[in-house]
């Protein structure tokens, strides 16, 4: 313990997806990934923050529906709020959803600590023409209530305010409970609250309530905190009792605090104003099928024609003038390569500019102005018959953003001309050659292999995903796949929620484990957490197939993907079989959609791609280093390189029919799988692997083990004992899938 | 078939009691609502409605079940009435559902059934035994109580209560404002139910919504109730 004061801490807690990292962030300067689906913050963070003189800590928590826990997560901040004893309670609160938040508050005022309630969203609120009495509110409980728009920064200064201010609340059902429970409850324990605890909590975490509360405690109570009791008629009905008393209280508290007569505060379009952007809408979907299909057919599309116009009106007359000014490298870099007629950085903006203006403008457009566009659009996405299509546009504008203009243009401007055509000759010509030419700018070189593989491929791969990701994430769409998934999960022993955690691995495995803290039961979240070290591809690996489907055919993509989708299927129907156990009950909430803010956006994609750096490019870097050293090292005629491919030439060349250097590969697979991909990217652009040899590849490495960052998570998630028979179930698992899929391919004669 | 009153009642006893599990002479006299003479029990063995067990205990025969299911129906479904629709706290129905039992003809108990929109359980949550009716899911009575998922998309209802078993299912829908007197919109049937309650959208499985009865009323209806 440090001799200064005790710092005072701020604890802030509410439903899922009310804006909790959102005001933490405004609280402490420090980011706490803030998005619009339930369960984004799965963790508990902590940052500082200096009020009139005062230190306090700020913890936020993840969402809870009650404070009886029904999952990993819920459990985590229940727990906090009861081991922290928290010297300030910031009640979050969904402002139109006002029967939740008084249903929150009425268990958090047992707890008797003082408490602020946030009344956030309430821009939301008056959209929709509700209105609530904040004094009233405030009376009820005898605290504090503060108005906040947390993504705007509104109403933070009145909630700092606030926070010293904080006062104990008043149960506003003490009596109905006295008259209940009798005379326990009067203590100073949180009577109705332990009374569900028993009756409904798992055994994990009344163990956890009786250490926290003090077991002396608890046995003044006995009637109430027997094991034997759970369950029983007395229980039950003291439960039974309590809710009733709740819904009487919610139901005359609710009559009074809604205000009457709020107006819509936001104007509808014009029904004519509303037409023409529709149809500019349906141009914009036109105009994407059109670039797809015409671009497979080879007819001349958007991106060909603007290719066109650009080199010959602005890039053919302006060459003269930057090599005049020495300058050919930046012609390159934003009109692409002189020969090859890639890509550059311009020539792709634009093109991914026409492309996407013509969707996204009409939509941020209806959104922001038509509450009837808005929640038709939150019908369509959810009803299969239009969430399908829409499922598939919102595909093809990922692969166009990640696979194209991440995969293909920028890593093609940045691994071709910058490092390919500049850095590394320019450097090459610099370093005599010897040992340390071959250590940084040899075959194995930290800059040649190391830093391209890190900055060239996976940087613009993974940057333009995390961008595309963060969009969804922000528009509220991502729940909403989880209507549409859930009879699908039923197959793999999962629900609809699960597929949260499945789409958010697209992103990264490793935070997608992680997230499988928001599953009802152990049993899913071991079946999901498999899953995802299974099949999942991270972005990564998805951009990198992306790319290399791009340049070959989509049927090498559609083969790949429906391979991987098959076995997952598989496994997880059959880990479902072994793993005993029910389903759990699927109840999942739906955000509503919204405009992502570009703030957020950019900031997060920022934070990620920072954290993607620190973490990996160390890593390429000692990877490229150990390959380096395996490379000069000597096993009588052979490398150490050679001697590891001739070792496993059996599996890889034998059993897979791939080339002999695929081994290497896989080896920096067991790295990083999208350290491997790039590899794997690295082989198909020289041309060293058939079609048939490009898909089993993509599947082995995409099916392989989980990167070493995703495996201690599954360890520190799982335990050793499971994380260890995951990778010892998926090694095998993914080298006999690879090499039955090349002899069916081949023996088909598919592909080349 | 006509049965008389007292052995009607040894008979439903006996039902309750093997819902538990086994049951004992001691038992049925304790929970049955008319004294269980030994004369009483004579009978019942004699005409074949129950028969004793080698280990003590009594059992129903298929003759004596079938005998008693509409009782037991008649009971409950009363109870349901009671409970639901003339808002009676669930304890103080019994003595009134003992009445129903005996005296309800079978057009109205059938009409009562529908009316109820099917229920399964009873306000204790004990199994309701299913009518001819139930199985041919007739409507001929405009249901005005309901399960959920039966709402006409777009219709708005209020929750009567929830059918559950699970402490936890019924906890985790009130957490999410799922609660009786709550007024919910249907906006989807399949793949999944989609109920708005509030502003806030839920997705959830047909089996969890089918256990949400809800009473079908048009939303002024309801609003106006609320401010009374």
């Amino acid at each position: 313990m440090s001799p200064a004061p005790r710092r005072r801490k701020v604890v802030l807690v509410g439903n899922p997806n009310v804006g909790k990292s959102a005001l933490f962030r405004h609280l402490t300067g420090r980011y706490a990934v803030v998005s619009n689906y339930p369960g984004t913050t799965v963790e508990i963070s902590r940052g500082r923050l200096s009020l009139e003189g005062i230190e306090y800590e700020v913890i936020d928590t993840p969402g809870v529906t009650s404070l009886i826990p029904q999952s990993e997560d819920e459990r985590v901040a229940c727990e906090l709020l009861l081991r922290e004893q928290p010297d300030v309670i910031v009640q979050v609160a969904d402002a139109k959803n006002l029967r939740r938040t008084l249903l929150l508050a009425l268990q958090l005022v047992e707890l008797r600590r003082p408490m602020v309630l946030v009344l956030n969203m309430v821009d939301e609120m008056r959209e929709r023409g509700i209105e609530v009495h904040g004094e009233a509110l405030a009376e009820l409980f005898g605290i504090p209530v503060v108005e906040t728009i947390a993504t705007y920064g509104y109403g933070i200064r009145h909630l700092l305010r606030a926070i010293p201010r904080a006062t104990v609340p008043r149960n506003p059902l003490e009596e109905q409970q006295r008259e209940v429970l009798g005379t326990a409850a009067g203590s100073a324990l949180p009577m109705g609250l332990l009374v569900e605890w028993m009756e409904v909590g798992d055994a994990r975490f009344r163990q956890q309530v009786e250490q926290l509360l003090g077991r002396s405690r608890l046995a003044r109570v006995p009637h109430l905190w027997e094991r034997g009791c759970r369950g029983c008629p007395t229980s039950r009905s003291l439960c039974r009792e309590l809710e009733r008393a709740r819904a009487r209280f919610l139901e005359s508290a609710l009559l009074t605090l809604r205000k009457k007569g709020g107006e819509r505060a936001r104007s509808e379009l014009t029904p004519s104003a509303f037409r023409f952007w529709v149809v500019l809408l349906l141009g914009g979907v036109g105009l994407l099928a059109w670039e797809e299909v015409g671009g497979y057919f080879q007819w001349p599309t958007l991106a060909t024609i603007l290719g066109a116009l650009i080199r010959r009106y602005v890039a053919d007359p302006t060459w003269a003038l930057f090599r005049a000014y020495r300058l050919d490298l930046w012609h390159q870099l934003l009109f692409g390569s002189r020969v090859g007629g890639g890509a550059g950085l311009l020539t792709e903006a634009v093109r991914l500019f026409a492309l996407l203006a013509p969707l996204v403008i009409p939509i941020v457009v209806l959104m922001r102005r038509s509450a009837r566009f808005l929640s038709s659009l939150g019908r369509w996405t959810r009803q299969p018959l239009t969430g399908i299509p829409i499922l598939l546009v919102i595909l093809v504008l990922i692969y166009e953003v990640v696979g194209r203009t991440g995969a293909q243009a920028l890593v093609g401007v940045l691994e071709e001309i910058l490092f390919g055509a500049y850095l590394v000759p320019w450097l090459q010509s610099l370093l005599p050659p010897g040992f340390f030419h071959d250590l940084f700018v040899g075959p194995y070189g930290l800059i040649s292999m190391g830093l391209t593989y890190a900055l060239a491929i996976i940087l613009p791969i993974v940057g333009t995903f995390f961008l595309a990701f963060g969009v969804l994430e922000d528009s509220g769409y991502l729940p909403r796949l989880a209507i549409l998934s859930d009879r699908f999960l039923r197959v793999v022993g999962l629900n609809g929620k699960a597929i949260l955690p499945m789409v958010l691995g697209l992103g990264c495995d490793t935070m997608a484990t992680m997230t499988t803290r928001i599953l009802n039961t152990p049993r899913e979240r071991l079946i999901a957490t498999l899953l995802l070290a299974l099949g999942v591809p991270c972005s990564a690996q998805l951009g990198v197939i992306l790319g290399i489907a791009a340049a070959y055919s989509p049927a090498v993509m559609l083969t790949v993907f429906g391979v991987v989708a098959s076995q997952l299927v598989l496994v997880g129907h059959l880990a479902s079989r072994v793993l005993s156990g029910e389903r759990s009950d699927f109840i999942f909430e739906l955000p509503p959609l919204r405009v992502p803010l570009v703030r957020n956006i950019l900031l997060k994609t920022w934070l990620r791609l920072r954290w993607f750096l620190a973490e990996v490019v160390p890593l390429f870097l000692g990877a490229t280093l150990a390959l380096f050293l395996l490379d000069r090292v000597r096993f009588g005629a052979r490398t150490g390189i050679e001697a590891i491919e001739e070792g496993v030439r059996p599996l890889v060349v034998g059993w897979l029919h791939l080339p002999a250097a695929a081994a290497r590969v896989f080896l920096m697979g067991f790295l990083r799988r999208d350290y491997g991909a790039a590899g794997l990217f690295d082989l198909a652009q020289q041309g060293a692997l058939t079609t048939t040899q490009i898909i089993v590849s993509l599947v082995v490495i995409t099916l392989f083990v989980p990167c070493l960052a995703n495996f201690l998570v599954i360890v520190r998630e799982q335990g050793w004992k499971r994380a260890l028979a995951i990778v010892g179930f998926i090694l095998p698992f993914a080298f006999a899938v690879g090499g039955a899929l090349g002899g069916i391919l081949r023996t088909l004669r598919v592909f080349s | 078939m006509e049965v008389d009153r007292e052995l009607g009642e040894l008979l439903e006893a006996l039902w309750t009691s093997e819902e538990q599990g086994e049951a004992f002479l001691q038992d049925v006299r304790r929970i049955a609502h008319a004294e269980v003479t030994d004369q009483l029990l004579e009978r019942a063995l004699g005409e074949g409605l129950i028969v004793r067990q080698p280990s003590g205990h009594l059992r129903l025969t298929p003759k004596g079940r079938a005998m008693a299911t509409p009782i037991i129906r008649r009971h409950r479904l009363a109870e349901r009435l009671m409970c639901d629709v003339l808002g009676v706290d669930v304890e103080e129905t019994e003595a009134a559902a003992c009445e129903f039992e005996h005296s309800l003809a079978e057009g109205v108990t059938r009409a009562i059934c529908t009316l109820l929109g099917h229920p399964r359980v009873c306000p204790h949550g004990r199994p309701i035994p299913e009518g001819e009716c139930c199985r041919q899911a007739e409507e001929q009575v405009r249901a005005i109580l309901l399960p959920c998922d039966r709402l006409a998309l777009g219709e708005t209802a209020r929750v009567a209560y929830v059918s559950t078993r699970s402490h936890a299912r019924l906890l985790r829908l009130s957490a999410l404002g799922i609660m009786p007197g709550v007024s919910v919109q249907l906006l989807q049937r399949w793949p999944s139910i989609v109920l708005r309650c509030e502003e806030t959208e839920i997705a959830l499985d047909q089996e969890i919504a089918r256990q949400i009865y809800v009473w079908r009323t048009r939303p002024e209806e309801w609003s106006e109730a609320g401010e009374t």
